[in-house]
């Protein structure tokens, strides 16, 4: 029998030579792999009594997670200390109960005087989360009788939301062919996912379980098996508003790009608004208008897809807005609180949180528009902190954790109903980034923690295997998890996604589908979402 | 070349669309009377502007107390819509989509990014190697990748890698060993071969160590940023052998051997000289600079065509970028007027492009003489604005294949430009381009009326030569084919144009303003015809 992971790369790859060799083979698409699914996908659609919706938050650039979720006893930290309080612009956060310190004071811990609000000793102390409700096995290396974690210092907002339950950690996630040992990935000895460490690869590679050209995502295709049951409106099946994203490509699910306007949820084309708008002194412009932005005539098929999704805009968009005039479900959602910026110290408006909003008004509407399942896609940049880590990545941490906690609030009250059981979000990033430092900032890197966050999650626990903390010292500690400044991840993507899959309400043999590499795991999926009632 | 009978006004018109911001009357008789081929020599012998990108931002700078991106935007359309180096403009803009730095990052300021694209222009129709050394050395480089200030490893620290994996990867070589009309080699197992691995990008990294910001005196202090010269960011950085690994350096099959003795610059040239040389190069760039200015999908023929002069301009020079352009330009794929009724031929224009295109055609003006257009990157403008994308990834990668379409995507044809449109930019577009149409674009002079930069004659008329044709409409209509079309209205839109234009209420006599809006009528109708979005 062929294995659907070779099905899946070699598919991949032939369309990847096709990008190089910018050739159009014809014929050779229809043994694609997504097509296969798509047969399969229709025959085996699943049928959904309750609505649920997975949310993707995307952090592109490769977030530092090792300053973000961090192991806080003893023996850990005095090594992710050391390690970090290093170089120019020292990128070791204060421990658990250290005090802040105003600038222009020295810190008793550090000895240095705080020049400004980026130097760490001015958060104080990283935040310390309430024990795993499940302990967490201590590392052989690691000297300590509980494991214990805290998180980035601006991320206040999530520790309600950890103590309420709703949010896990998804420990050392990241792609891999197979499982894969620190002596394995070293030799070489195993397959590996495709050029680690690129960031436009491994954003694919998150996404769509492939390097870029992969033309399918694992959000797509999990909608694939839903979107007979969304009816008329399944145009509003898989909705980005962070444009174009290959998660939310599916075989026949084609995404759709929600406007962050606070006024109408999708951009009307003005002078095609009616038949009798009037465009530059001409009554009746707007069916011109119309006619002339539909024309898909011409000969060339760039012309004729572009017009589709011309068309497209603006078919759904007299659809969307008609479901949010005043006094619909979606228009009560209130608009996320400004956040202050902790490094300049303003206040801002969180864009994510925005885009978070956003999702709540279609999601409050889902029976409006008659939809059982739908996928999101939400992101924020910037993650790339090869340099000034400190003053980069604090706002981010701050704005990733006051958008969570302003959705996971939302989601309490949808008109009067509580949707957090029905939505589960969930972070990705390119990578994680190196232990060590290059002086302010750090490198490329693989294995990283990820939240997973809804009323169904099985939160306060931390999933999967925490790694050893620690880098390797010449004739001393040696991280049995980290190869070079790089963790070998033990959660794979495929286990992270085939989880979330599962709960979304897909069979065994669709997961093993859309996700090739789970059969290679003797566990296919972890424990942070209840099962699924579909 | 033997000299042909002198290119038709459509013939010209899509030159001028491929190699140019937009074909003018005045660019298009140029064509005509030199010749595609005599039009590129004279192109490739005009200077550039005489006041230079960074010039106009230092002058705002005094005049405005400040300068930030809007004045680099400023300096970019001017230079843009009348230089008279059009091919250079345009060859200038490729490649900042290639050798991307973006003011979205705090780090690039308005003076570097000027200094930035004034070096990229003085070197876009000059030797690839230049370019590549003039990148490397760049303030704004070093700060956008990170490596300015990067230093040799020790032991709780490894170089900074950031700029060896791109300049690889985004730059020069790509991700896969090439065959020289930019087909993908495969090994005997039928795979694409990896140009480079993470040791060679660690490697490469040590080479990229001891540079930093130029002072007149060079510490330890001016390296780390201290000490700042008033002209850092627009001067080229310079080496700190104090700073620099000296250990083996191992990338690409080249070994730099450890070295008591520091020279920076020495390992830079090494490192350079082995990418410039690389066999991946010359079809890489080349399949890329397709793209921008021909076409999305062109044939292996083309970019082997194409590469092959890269690595030899017919005078033994490698990486002549002028010869290149000219090699795009002359090719036959680029030339043959046949392939505008091909499917899939082209490219869907940039958003930008498309500005331009209009702003070039009705001859707009700006009030203040400073081109007052600011940021179009909004999702609900043009979600494009000239060096700033998001990312060192540009506003869309090479190879992007729109997911879910039924043409482009099923016969999985390459469409970059493809990247950035959804129903939310779609609909922006024709938004804008009605209110730009209608009123011109930018802000509002200090102290003024209306926009900056309007389709006006010097007495502030709009449209006036489409005025005087509005009487009649087809010849309204045989404009809009020439100047934006590049002659390739089909009938069925030219018929949508007239009803359209015919469909302006008009009293008998016809009163100026309804002619103004039948002239905004074609302008616009055309702006947002899918015929007109698609190059071919």
């Amino acid at each position: 029998m062929t294995h659907f992971n070779d099905i899946k790369g070699a598919a991949t790859r032939r369309e990847f030579l096709r990008r190089a060799t910018a050739l159009s083979t014809v014929g050779a698409a229809a043994s694609t792999f997504g097509i296969q699914l798509a047969a399969m996908g229709n025959a085996a659609a699943q049928t959904a009594t309750n609505y649920k919706a997975v949310v993707c938050l995307f952090m592109f650039g490769g977030n530092d997670a090792n300053n973000m979720v961090l192991a806080t006893d003893n023996d850990s930290w005095g090594r992710y200390f050391s390690a970090r309080a290093q170089g120019n612009d020292p990128i070791a956060l204060m421990p658990v109960g250290t005090p802040a310190v105003a600038v222009g004071s020295v810190s008793p811990l550090t000895g240095r005087t705080v020049l400004n609000r980026s130097f760490p000793e001015f958060w104080g102390g990283v935040l310390p989360l309430n024990n795993p409700l499940t302990p967490n096995p201590v590392p052989p290396t690691t000297s300590a009788s509980v494991r214990t974690f805290g998180l980035n210092p601006h991320m206040t907002p999530l520790q309600a939301v950890w103590d309420g339950g709703r949010l896990a950690i998804a420990a050392n996630v990241g792609p891999l062919v197979v499982p894969t040992t620190k002596a394995q990935y070293q030799a070489r000895s195993v397959r590996l996912p495709s050029n680690l460490m690129s960031h436009n690869d491994q954003q694919s590679t998150w996404q769509a379980g492939a390097a870029e050209g992969a033309r399918r995502g694992w959000g797509g295709l999990m909608a694939d098996a839903f979107l007979s049951q969304n009816g008329t409106n399944s145009v509003f099946t898989a909705m980005s508003t962070a444009g174009n994203a290959v998660f939310l490509a599916g075989s026949n699910v084609v995404q759709y790009q929600l406007s962050t306007s606070q006024t109408t949820p999708a951009i009307r084309i003005n002078s095609a608004a009616a038949n009798t708008t009037t465009v530059f002194g001409a009554a009746n412009g707007g069916s011109r208008v119309r006619e002339i932005i539909r024309d898909l005539t011409g000969t060339s098929y760039f012309m004729q897809d572009y017009g589709a999704r011309v068309i497209r805009s603006q078919d759904a968009a007299d659809l969307l807005n008609a479901q949010f005039a005043a006094g619909s479900p979606g228009a009560t959602v209130a608009a996320p609180a400004q956040l202050t910026n902790p490094i300049s110290g303003n206040l801002e408006t969180n864009q994510l949180a925005v885009q978070l909003q956003s999702v709540a008004k279609i999601i409050a509407a889902n029976s409006v528009l008659g939809v059982k399942r739908q996928v999101f896609f939400v992101s924020i940049g910037g993650f790339d902190t090869h340099d000034v880590q400190n003053a980069s990545q604090a706002p981010l941490m701050a704005r990733l954790a006051h958008a969570m906690a302003y959705f996971d609030t939302a989601l309490a009250n949808l008109n009067g109903i509580n949707m957090r059981p029905q939505v589960t979000t969930f972070t990705a990033s390119d990578f994680s980034r190196t232990f060590t430092t290059n002086g302010d900032g750090t490198d490329h890197a693989w294995g990283s923690h990820q939240f997973v966050m809804g009323g169904d999650v099985r939160g306060q626990n931390v999933y999967g295997n925490f790694p050893s903390i620690g880098v390797n010292v010449t004739n001393g500690f040696q991280n049995p998890d980290m190869s070079g400044n790089v963790f070998v991840p033990t959660m794979s993507t495929d286990q992270y996604g085939g989880t979330i899959a599962r709960w979304f309400g897909l069979s065994d043999t669709q997961i093993a589908s859309i996700f090739p590499n789970i059969p290679n795991f003797t566990s296919r999926y972890y424990d942070f979402l209840n099962a699924a009632i579909v | 070349m033997p000299q042909g009978p002198p290119p038709t006004q459509v013939e010209a018109a899509r030159l001028l669309a491929q190699a140019t911001f937009g074909p003018t009357e005045t660019s298009i008789a140029q064509v005509q009377q030199l010749g595609v081929s005599g039009w590129i020599d004279q192109q490739i012998a005009t200077p550039r502007p005489a006041v230079t990108h960074q010039a106009h931002i230092e002058a705002r700078l005094v005049e405005l107390g400040d300068a930030q991106a809007n004045q680099f935007y400023e300096t970019w359309w001017r230079q843009a819509l009348y230089g008279d180096d059009q091919l250079r403009q345009r060859m200038a803009f490729a490649l900042s989509q290639i050798f991307v730095i973006s003011l979205t990052d705090p780090v690039v300021d308005a003076r570097g990014a000027g200094s930035y694209y004034d070096m990229l222009s003085r070197d876009a129709l000059g030797n690839f190697r230049t370019l590549l050394d003039d990148v490397t050395l760049h303030p704004m480089m070093g700060r956008y990748l990170t490596f300015l200030g990067n230093r040799k490893e020790d032991t709780s620290r490894t170089p900074d890698e950031n700029y060896a994996r791109e300049v690889m990867q985004l730059m020069t070589i790509g991700l896969v060993e090439l065959n020289a009309d930019g087909t993908a080699r495969l090994d005997s197992g039928g795979q694409p071969i990896p140009t480079y691995t993470s040791a060679d990008i660690a490697g490469l990294a040590k080479v990229f160590t001891g540079i930093s910001w130029y002072s007149p005196n060079p510490t330890n202090n001016t390296f780390g940023g201290g000490g700042a010269d008033p002209n850092r960011s627009v001067t080229p950085m310079i080496y700190y052998p104090t700073f620099h690994s000296t250990s083996d350096k191992v990338f690409l099959g080249t070994t730099i051997p450890a070295n008591a003795t520091v020279d920076v610059a020495g390992d830079v040239r090494i490192a350079l000289d082995r990418l410039f040389n690389h066999a991946n190069t010359g079809p890489f760039i080349s399949y890329r600079l397709i793209q921008q200015m021909v076409t999305s999908n062109p044939s292996p023929a083309y970019v082997g065509r194409v590469a092959a002069v890269f690595a030899n301009n017919g005078q033994g020079v490698r990486g002549d970028l002028a010869a290149v352009a000219k090699a795009i330009l002359t090719d036959p794929e680029a030339r043959d007027s046949s392939v505008v009724t091909s499917a899939s031929f082209g490219k869907l224009r940039e958003p930008v492009i498309r500005v331009a295109n209009w702003a070039r055609a009705f001859g707009a003006r700006s009030q203040t003489g400073n081109f007052l257009i600011t940021s179009t990157s909004a999702n609900t403008s043009l979600n494009q604005t000239p060096l700033t994308s998001p990312s060192v990834f540009n506003f869309w990668r090479p190879g992007f294949v729109p997911p879910g379409t039924t043409q482009l995507g099923q016969r999985n044809l390459v469409a970059p430009e493809f990247q950035v449109v959804d129903e939310v930019t779609a609909a922006g577009y024709i938004n804008s381009i009605q209110d730009w149409v209608n009123n011109g674009v930018g802000s509002t002079p200090p102290n003024g009326t209306g926009r900056d930069v309007r389709p006006v004659d010097i007495n502030g008329v709009f449209y006036p030569t489409e005025i005087a044709l509005a009487d009649n409409p087809q010849a309204l209509v045989d404009r809009m084919n020439l100047l934006l079309f590049n002659g390739q209205m089909t009938a069925t839109t030219s018929a949508r144009l007239l009803a359209a234009i015919n469909g302006v209420t008009a009293s008998n006599p016809i009163t100026d303003t309804q002619r103004l809006n039948r002239a905004k009528t074609a302008v616009f109708f055309s702006m947002i015809s899918p015929e007109y979005m698609i190059q071919r």
